[in-house]
């Protein structure tokens, strides 16, 4: 928690640096010579709701300090603007405007289009910018799959935006040497490894880099470079030959130290020369992860409702499918049951007959997450992704009105959702609740706006005595604003943490303040009763408030990512819906 | 006989044969009734025109008539034609007293059956004026031939039927409604039994260990399984029929913790209505509770109201302080 507070710290003084967010890592200008990715235009950017401005002024000011949430957020709520006009409206000067601008463009957080009259024009993009609320999810993901090297390359790629290859690697080697016993480095080629291991499965994509037009020397250059990149070239690694060993920042012998200074200075004089993967920037594929996202979401949703096996069989399908399919696609490619039988992973030793049977009962259950698409290779099979996401998304709808409605409630919700429209006294007989409750029931929710009414008039006057009333749930609307709630709830869980940070501001200064002492008065080698003294300057209740008040921001913490949980589900199904003919 | 008798005898036939049959009206009256009372299901015209075919079509009409507003006839109709049936006794000597528009008023109420009608809608019906009505409804019920039963659906409504039918469940409400008071503690234990055995089953099934298309098989129960069980568990004081169970079962589906599958089944298998039998399953939730509903935000009841720098702030959130704390 000191890291993050002294991270949190840092970033508020200074401009341009990326802040820290789980790990205090280090701070890296990174004024860069390759310019921002043009990934797909998103047309909902202008239609934000004040809980999403609010939320990404939150996340800019705490991860980029004050002056970068200026410049994000003038750019949110205005839209499209040239620098001029951006400096006009933020009151800033034109330098730390540009500076911003640097950093914000650097972690794909605002693009720029050249305008036909010549202008340049940047837009902030909201939803990349509610991204960084995902990046622990992002970062704990590499760790599973890949190690610690897999953890810490996708760290530093995100708190900088971009990073040429050679020089992730090192960062990332000494990081992993700190942390290593004494003695012991880490070697570059593992960490390479990882890197390429990455980059194959899609997680890391090279950026979009300046193309190459001839330049003829009459016509004046554009006013912003145009950038491209090749689909094929997106993942391949450039051959470098990596060579080296992960250096620690501070050295605990005396004696080494002079001669691992003079050592230093020789590395960093050769590694002024410019590295071979000049111009080669990397950055992580959000698209990829959140793909793994969605079938984690999946493969445990067959798991509980069916059983292990099933779950199994249906996370080969998905894996099968990684590369094959679009993002964004409702199927998966077919596959053959052959093929599913040869890719299963090598602990699973059940029989073809029964991976057929499993196979036939993914397909008959009421879930239709499998389907059934022909015969051939004894059966092929897909996954039916929209239809999966659908029945997630309404899963976690009903979960929102049974905690806080009830479970009558839900039972009502569940009810209309299933039968699409109905009248009260048709609500009271499926539902058999008594006909007061019931009516009580419809009516909250109808206030919450999560069940709708249709009016269904039988004659031209609309008379009230001759209309039938139906109850209804509109999915999309609901989600929607259940989405809305998520983002002010984490906005409120922000706005508490930065709070209780705050209460106990001059505490926490003082604890930092005697860390500091102790530290020192280790390096130079203090007896322990003089460090007891110093450690007693903290006195035992501020100690417990101290506590008290790591655990709460923990908690926090801890909830901030569980709603991010509900956010990614609901916009993965509003996503899915609107993709949709 | 003497040709003289002979002769005198063919005189005093033509005689009688030569007056015309005028047939008293008395008895084409007491003839017909006698027909009914031979043909119980009724008679038509025909066969009135057959037994007494010198009877002129005019004269059986009146005489019909005379039955009919008698109240010792019945009018029907039939394929054939009218039809006329003998009246029962016991309430033809009822309606003696009443005049025409108390009969028509209880022929409607008789014809609505074991559902009972309203008053607006025999009004409706026999185009008799609201008074009226009234008063006949009234004299019926003190003359104990209808009654009123309040309608389960609307408590106000009050509908007729005859005296001595069994009103039908729409009215009162059939197992789930005693005394017009909907039962919920008695669905409430009906839903949990039911549930428990389809859970225990699911587990057998689960434990079971076989391979995986007879595990899922035999997880399931059919409707007929689930109304047995609870017929023997005797918890019910009323008989439940297999569609009581169903409605049960089907609120299990809504409250998400059963699913269904409907399957064709060959007539006359145990259970199975219409070519079909219905398999129902317990099942466990699809995903955990959402990571909204864990922080205090997404339960809470004045989220609305809350802002920064206002009275409800999350700075100062109450619930936020507790679930800390907690």
């Amino acid at each position: 928690m000191g890291n993050r507070v002294a991270a949190a710290e840092l970033a508020r003084q200074e401009v341009g640096t990326g802040g820290g967010c789980c790990h205090g890592g280090e701070l890296g200008q990174a004024w860069c010579c390759s310019l921002p990715p043009l990934h797909s235009w998103h047309s909902g950017a202008a239609g934000m709701t004040q809980a999403e401005l609010r939320l990404c002024s939150l996340l800019l000011q705490e991860h980029f300090g004050d002056i970068v949430e200026k410049v994000g957020n003038s750019l949110l709520r205005t839209g499209p603007r040239p620098l001029r006009l951006l400096v006009g409206d933020t009151g800033l000067l034109p330098d730390q405007v540009k500076k911003a601008l640097c950093v914000l463009i650097q972690h794909n957080l605002v693009r720029y289009e050249v305008q036909p009259r010549g202008s340049v024009e940047y837009e902030a993009r909201s939803e990349r910018i509610l991204r960084i609320l995902r990046y622990p999810r992002y970062i704990y993901t590499a760790k599973t799959l890949y190690g610690d090297p897999g953890e810490l390359l996708v760290e530093e790629l995100l708190l900088h935006g971009h990073l040429p290859m050679s020089r992730a690697v090192a960062r990332v080697a000494d990081r992993l040497t700190e942390t290593m016993e004494d003695g012991k480095t880490m070697d570059y080629t593992e960490v390479s490894n990882t890197f390429v291991r990455l980059a194959d499965t899609h997680f890391i994509q090279r950026c979009p880099i300046v193309s190459e037009i001839p330049q003829s020397t009459k016509a004046p250059p554009p006013p912003a470079p145009a950038l491209a990149i090749d689909e094929k070239e997106m993942y391949v690694v450039p051959r470098l030959s990596l060579v080296g060993k992960g250096k620690r920042r501070h050295s605990c012998n005396e004696e080494e130290e002079g001669e691992h200074k003079a050592k230093r200075q020789k590395q960093e004089g050769g590694r002024s020369e410019t590295p071979p993967d000049d111009g080669i920037y990397w950055q992580v594929n959000l698209e990829r992860f959140h793909q793994h996202f969605r079938d984690q979401a999946l493969v445990s949703a067959v798991a509980s409702r069916m059983d292990q096996t099933s779950s199994e069989v249906v996370r080969t399908m998905l894996r099968m499918s990684e590369v094959t399919t679009a993002s964004g696609a409702s199927h998966t490619q077919p596959l053959s049951s052959n093929e599913i039988f040869r890719s299963l992973p090598a602990g699973y030793n059940i029989g073809k007959q029964v991976l057929d049977q499993y196979l036939a009962l993914l397909a008959d259950d009421p879930l239709e997450f499998v389907g059934k698409s022909g015969d051939s290779g004894g059966g092929t099979y897909t996954v039916n992704l929209h239809k999966a996401l659908v029945s997630l998304a309404t899963a976690t709808l009903e979960s929102i009105v049974e905690e806080r409605f009830g479970s009558r409630c839900a039972r009502i919700f569940r009810l209309l959702l299933r039968k699409k429209h109905l009248e009260q006294k048709q609500v009271e007989d499926f539902a058999m609740i008594p006909a007061k409750e019931a009516k009580d029931m419809l009516y909250r929710m109808l206030s919450e706006n999560l069940v709708s009414l249709q009016e269904i008039p039988k004659t031209p006057d609309h008379a009230p005595s001759r209309t039938f009333y139906l109850y209804t749930v509109n999915v999309m609307a609901a989600a929607r604003m259940l989405l809305h709630r998520c983002y002010k709830s984490v906005a409120n869980l922000m706005e508490r943490r930065q709070h209780e940070m705050q209460e106990n501001k001059r505490l926490l200064d003082k604890s930092q303040r005697v860390e500091a002492i102790l530290a020192s008065m280790q390096a130079t080698g203090a007896e322990a009763a003089q460090l007891h003294e110093v450690e007693e300057m903290i006195t035992g209740p501020e100690r417990q408030q101290l506590e008290t008040l790591k655990r709460n921001v923990n908690k926090i913490d801890a909830s901030e990512n569980q709603v991010d949980e509900t956010i990614f589900v609901l916009e993965s199904f509003i996503e899915s819906t609107m993709k949709r003919p | 006989m003497t040709s003289y008798q002979h002769a005198r005898f063919r005189r005093i036939m033509a005689e009688v044969k030569v007056k015309p049959e005028v047939p008293d009206p008395m008895d084409i009256e007491s003839r017909i009734i006698e027909l009914c009372h031979q043909f119980p299901h009724g008679i038509t015209d025909q066969v009135i025109q057959n037994d007494m075919p010198h009877m002129e079509a005019q004269q059986r009409a009146v005489a019909i008539n005379r039955l009919l507003s008698m109240g010792q006839l019945d009018l029907l109709r039939s394929s054939a034609g009218l039809l006329y049936r003998i009246k029962d006794s016991q309430n033809a000597s009822k309606m003696k007293g009443s005049d025409n528009q108390e009969k028509l008023v209880y022929q409607i109420i008789e014809d609505a059956g074991n559902k009972g009608i309203w008053s607006r809608d025999i009004r409706y019906k026999s185009n008799l004026p609201l008074t009226e009505i009234n008063k006949i409804l009234k004299n019926l019920e003190s003359k104990k031939l209808i009654k009123a039963v309040k309608s389960v659906a609307a408590s106000k409504k009050k509908v007729y039927m005859l005296y001595n039918l069994q009103p039908d469940r729409s009215v009162t409400g059939g197992a789930w409604y005693s005394d017009q008071d909907f039962e919920s503690e008695f669905v409430e234990v009906l839903n949990q039994q039911c549930f428990k055995f389809l859970q225990s089953k699911a587990e057998a099934a689960r434990d079971s260990k076989q391979n995986p298309m007879i595990q899922r098989n035999s997880s399931f129960a059919s409707s007929h399984e689930v109304w047995k069980y609870i017929c023997e568990l005797g918890i019910s004081k009323v008989e439940l029929s297999m569609e009581d169970i169903e409605t049960i079962l089907n609120t299990l589906i809504y409250d998400g913790k059963v699913e269904m599958t409907i399957i064709a089944a060959k007539e006359g298998t145990v259970g199975s209505v219409d070519g079909q039998m219905r398999l129902y399953r317990a099942v466990s939730p699809l995903i955990q509770p959402t990571g909204l509903v864990r922080t205090p935000c997404g339960l809470c009841p004045v989220f609305d109201d809350c802002h920064e720098g206002g009275e409800i702030s999350p700075s100062n959130c109450i619930y936020m302080t507790e679930w800390l704390e907690f």
